[in-house]
C-alpha cells in the first residue's frame, strides 16, 4: 500500500470517533433546532403515539358496558361517538386535520365487530391501533410529525412578555457584569504586577471561586444573602434594614450579578497578568522618565497593550453572561427575574414547547454572534 | 521623592490585593464555619428554636483550644458524617459525579487527542471540510443543541442512564482544537526520525508523540474533569430519578428538601468542592502560571 493511502486510512481511524460524535451530538442538533423552530414540536405529542393501551378496556369504558354483555354491533353503535372515543378514551392528541381524517376514514364497523368478537383484549401502541382501523391517511398517525408553523414562533416572541423580560434581564446582566468584572480583573492584575511578595498566594486565592461549581457557590450565597444572613448582619452595623436579597425582585438579579463578578474576576485577572508580564519593563521606565503619571501609564500604555486580552475577557464574559443559567435556576424565585437561557429551559422541558424554545435559542445564538462581532470591531477601532 | 511614590503605590497594591483576598475567601470560610457548627433550627414538634446563631458577627472563633470553638460552641465534624445518613443518596451522587467526570475525561483525552493529531498531521480526504464545519459550531451555545440532543437520547432510550449522561459529551470541539494546536507546534523532527527508523503511523503516535504530549493532555484532562464535575445543565436535563443525579443536581434537591439545615447544606457544599480544591492545588501551575486553561468558564 502507498504511504498516502495508509495515511488517509490512519487519518480516518484517528478522527472517525470524534467526527461521528460531533456529527451526531452537535451538527445534527443544530440542523434539528432550525427545523424545530419552524414547528410546534411538543415532546408529549412525540411520545403520544408510542403509548400503549388496551382497546377493549377503552371501549368498555366509552360505552359503559362490558364486552361479555354485548352480542351484536347494533346494540352499541348508537352509543359510540368516534371523535370523543379517539380523543378521550384512546388518548390520541388531535388537531383539525387529524379529526377530519378520522371522520372520513375510520372503520367503525370493523372496530365494533372486533370488539363484539372479543378480539381487542390486548396491549397496543396507539400508532398500531390507528393504522389497523384507518382505511387511509395512516401516515399521519405512524410517527410524530410536528406541524409546520412557518415564522409563527418568531412572531410570537413580540407579544410574549416573558420573552421581553428575560431578554431585558439578560442584557442588563451582561451590560453590568462584563465591564465590572473586566475592570476589576484589570485592577487586580495591575496591583499584582508590582514587584511585591506573595503574588502567588494572591493568584491562587483569587482563582478559587472560579474552580468551584456554580451549584456550590449558589448554595453559599443563598445562605449569605438570606434575610437573617451574614450580609444583612454586617449591613445592620451601618444602619441598613435587613432585606431578603433573593426574594425581593428588585435586588435578586443585582445580587446574582455581584456573585458572578466575584466568581470570574479573579479568574480573568490571571489572563491580564499574563499579558502584563509580557510587556517589557523598559516601556514603563521610559514613560516614567518622560514624566508620565501612573494614571497616564495605565490609560495610555497598559490598556492599549492589553487589547488582545481585553477582547478575550470581554468576549468570554459576554458569552458566559448571555447564557447564565445555573445561578438563576438555583436562586431565582420570581419570573420577573429570569434570563433568556432559563426561559428556553422552561419552555423546552417544563411547558413542552420545544418548537418555541428552539426558536428562542436561535435568537440567543444570533445575539451572541452579533455581540461578539461588534466587540471585535469596537476593540479594533478604539485603539 | 521617587521612593516615596513607589512606597505609596506598594501600599495601595497591597491593600487592594489583601482586601480582595478576604473578599474571595470570606464566603468559603463562612460556609466552612457553619459546616462545623452543631445543628440548629426549629423543632418540628414544639416549634422552639434550638442551637446557636450561625450568622453572628464576630463569629466568635477560637482555634487555639481543643476542640476549637465556632460561634461560641464546640466545633464538630458530625455534620459531614450526618449528611450521608440524612440524605442516603449523597454517596450515590458522589459516585455518579466521579463516574461522569472520569468517563468524560478519559473519552476526551483519548478521542480529542487522536482527532487533534489527525487534523494536525495526517492528510485524509475531506479534512478541511470537517475542520471548517467543526470550527463553525464553536460559537453555537448549548441552549441550541440541548433540545435535539435530549430528543436523540429519548429515541435511543438513554434518558436517565449513564450512557445518556456520558456519550454526548465524550468528545468536544474545543478539546479537538486544543490538541490540534498543540500538535501543530510539535517538533516534526521527532516523528520524522521515527519514520526513518521504519516505524508506522500508529507506532510513531503511541511511542513518540503521545509521551511527549503530556502538557497538553494534562491541561485537557483538568479542563474536562473540572467542567464535568461542575456541570449542571446536562445532568438536569437528562437525569430524572434521584439515583442518577450528580452532586450539582443533588445539591439542588438538598436545597428544596432540607432548606432549614444550613449546617448540612454547607457540609455538602464544602464536601463537593474539596476534590476541585485538591486538583487545583496539585496542578496550580497549569491554572495560574501558563494560562493554558483559559476559556475554563465561559
Amino acid at each position: 500500500m502507498k504511504r498516502k493511502t495508509k495515511e488517509a486510512i490512519a487519518g480516518y481511524l484517528f478522527a472517525l470517533p470524534i467526527i461521528i460524535t460531533i456529527l451526531t451530538f452537535t451538527i445534527y442538533p443544530i440542523f434539528a433546532a432550525f427545523y424545530y423552530s419552524f414547528t410546534d414540536y411538543n415532546p408529549l405529542n412525540a411520545r403520544n403515539l408510542e403509548t400503549k393501551f388496551n382497546p377493549q378496556e377503552a371501549l368498555e369504558f366509552h360505552l359503559g358496558v362490558f364486552q361479555t354483555d354485548v352480542s351484536s354491533v347494533d346494540e352499541i353503535i348508537d352509543f359510540f361517538d368516534l371523535l370523543s372515543f379517539i380523543k378521550y378514551d384512546v388518548g390520541v392528541n388531535l388537531d383539525e386535520t387529524k379529526e377530519k381524517i378520522i371522520l372520513e376514514n375510520f372503520d367503525t364497523q370493523k372496530l365494533l365487530k372486533d370488539f363484539v368478537h372479543g378480539r381487542l383484549n390486548k396491549e397496543m401502541k396507539l400508532s398500531d391501533f390507528m393504522s389497523e382501523y384507518l382505511k387511509s391517511g395512516k401516515k399521519y398517525f405512524k410517527r410524530y410529525i410536528p406541524n409546520l408553523l412557518g415564522l409563527l414562533n418568531f412572531k410570537k416572541m413580540f407579544n410574549d412578555q416573558y420573552f421581553r423580560i428575560s431578554l431585558f434581564n439578560t442584557f442588563f446582566y451582561t451590560v453590568i457584569v462584563v465591564p465590572v468584572q473586566t475592570f476589576l480583573a484589570l485592577i487586580l492584575a495591575v496591583a499584582a504586577n508590582s514587584k511585591i511578595k506573595g503574588v502567588k498566594f494572591f493568584k491562587l486565592t483569587f482563582f478559587i471561586p472560579s474552580i468551584t461549581s456554580s451549584a456550590a457557590i449558589s448554595m453559599i450565597f443563598w445562605m449569605i444573602y438570606s434575610k437573617p444572613g451574614i450580609l444583612n448582619r454586617l449591613l445592620g452595623y451601618f444602619g441598613f434594614q435587613p432585606i431578603a436579597w433573593l426574594e425581593n425582585p428588585n435586588t435578586a438579579l443585582p445580587a446574582i450579578m455581584v456573585m458572578n463578578i466575584w466568581t470570574t474576576a479573579g479568574y480573568f485577572m490571571i489572563t491580564f497578568l499574563a499579558g502584563l508580564q509580557d510587556i517589557p519593563s523598559s516601556i514603563y521606565e521610559a514613560a516614567r522618565i518622560d514624566g508620565a503619571t501612573p494614571n497616564k501609564i495605565f490609560w495610555k500604555i497598559i490598556l492599549p497593550l492589553l487589547r488582545p486580552q481585553i477582547l478575550f475577557v470581554a468576549t468570554m464574559g459576554t458569552i458566559g453572561c448571555m447564557q447564565v443559567f445555573d445561578q438563576i435556576y438555583f436562586l431565582i424565585k420570581n419570573m420577573r427575574n429570569i434570563t433568556i437561557s432559563f426561559y428556553i429551559y422552561k419552555n423546552a422541558f417544563e411547558y413542552g414547547n420545544m418548537g418555541y424554545a428552539s426558536a428562542l435559542s436561535l435568537v440567543l445564538f444570533a445575539i451572541i454572534l452579533s455581540l461578539t462581532l461588534i466587540q471585535r470591531k469596537l476593540v479594533k477601532e478604539t485603539y | 521623592m521617587m521612593n516615596k511614590k513607589l512606597k505609596i503605590s506598594f501600599i495601595i497594591s497591597y491593600s487592594i490585593l489583601i482586601i480582595y483576598a478576604i473578599v474571595s475567601l470570606f464566603p468559603f470560610i463562612w460556609a466552612f464555619l457553619v459546616s462545623i457548627t452543631p445543628l440548629n433550627g426549629v423543632d418540628p414538634v414544639t416549634g422552639e428554636k434550638f442551637g446557636v446563631d450561625i450568622m453572628q458577627w464576630p463569629p466568635n472563633i477560637n482555634f487555639f483550644r481543643v476542640p476549637p470553638k465556632v460561634f461560641g460552641v464546640d466545633a464538630t465534624f458530625e455534620n459531614y458524617k450526618k449528611i450521608f445518613e440524612v440524605v442516603p443518596y449523597y454517596s450515590r451522587w458522589f459516585l455518579n459525579t466521579v463516574i461522569y467526570a472520569l468517563a468524560l475525561t478519559l473519552g476526551n483525552l483519548l478521542l480529542d487527542t487522536l482527532g487533534g493529531y489527525a487534523f494536525a498531521r495526517l492528510k485524509f480526504p475531506l479534512k478541511n471540510f470537517w475542520f471548517i464545519l467543526f470550527l463553525a459550531t464553536m460559537m453555537v451555545p448549548f441552549q441550541v443543541t440541548m433540545i435535539p440532543q435530549y430528543n436523540l437520547m429519548v429515541k435511543f432510550g438513554l434518558v436517565n442512564t449513564y450512557p445518556g449522561l456520558i456519550v454526548p459529551k465524550l468528545t468536544s470541539v474545543f478539546g479537538l482544537f486544543l490538541m490540534r494546536q498543540f500538535f501543530l507546534n510539535f517538533p516534526k523532527e521527532l516523528e520524522e526520525a521515527a519514520v526513518i527508523d521504519g516505524a508506522g503511523i500508529f507506532k510513531t503516535f503511541f511511542k513518540i508523540v503521545l509521551p511527549n504530549a503530556k502538557p497538553a493532555i494534562t491541561a485537557l484532562s483538568i479542563y474536562t474533569f473540572l467542567g464535568a464535575w461542575n456541570d449542571f445543565m446536562w445532568p438536569l436535563i437528562i437525569t430524572s430519578s434521584k439515583e442518577m443525579y450528580t452532586l450539582t443536581m443533588g445539591l439542588n434537591f438538598f436545597k428544596t428538601s432540607y432548606y432549614t439545615f444550613w449546617q448540612y447544606m454547607m457540609a455538602a457544599t464544602i464536601l463537593m468542592t474539596i476534590p476541585m480544591i485538591i486538583i487545583f492545588f496539585s496542578f496550580q501551575k497549569q491554572f495560574v502560571e501558563t494560562g493554558k486553561l483559559s476559556a475554563l468558564k465561559g
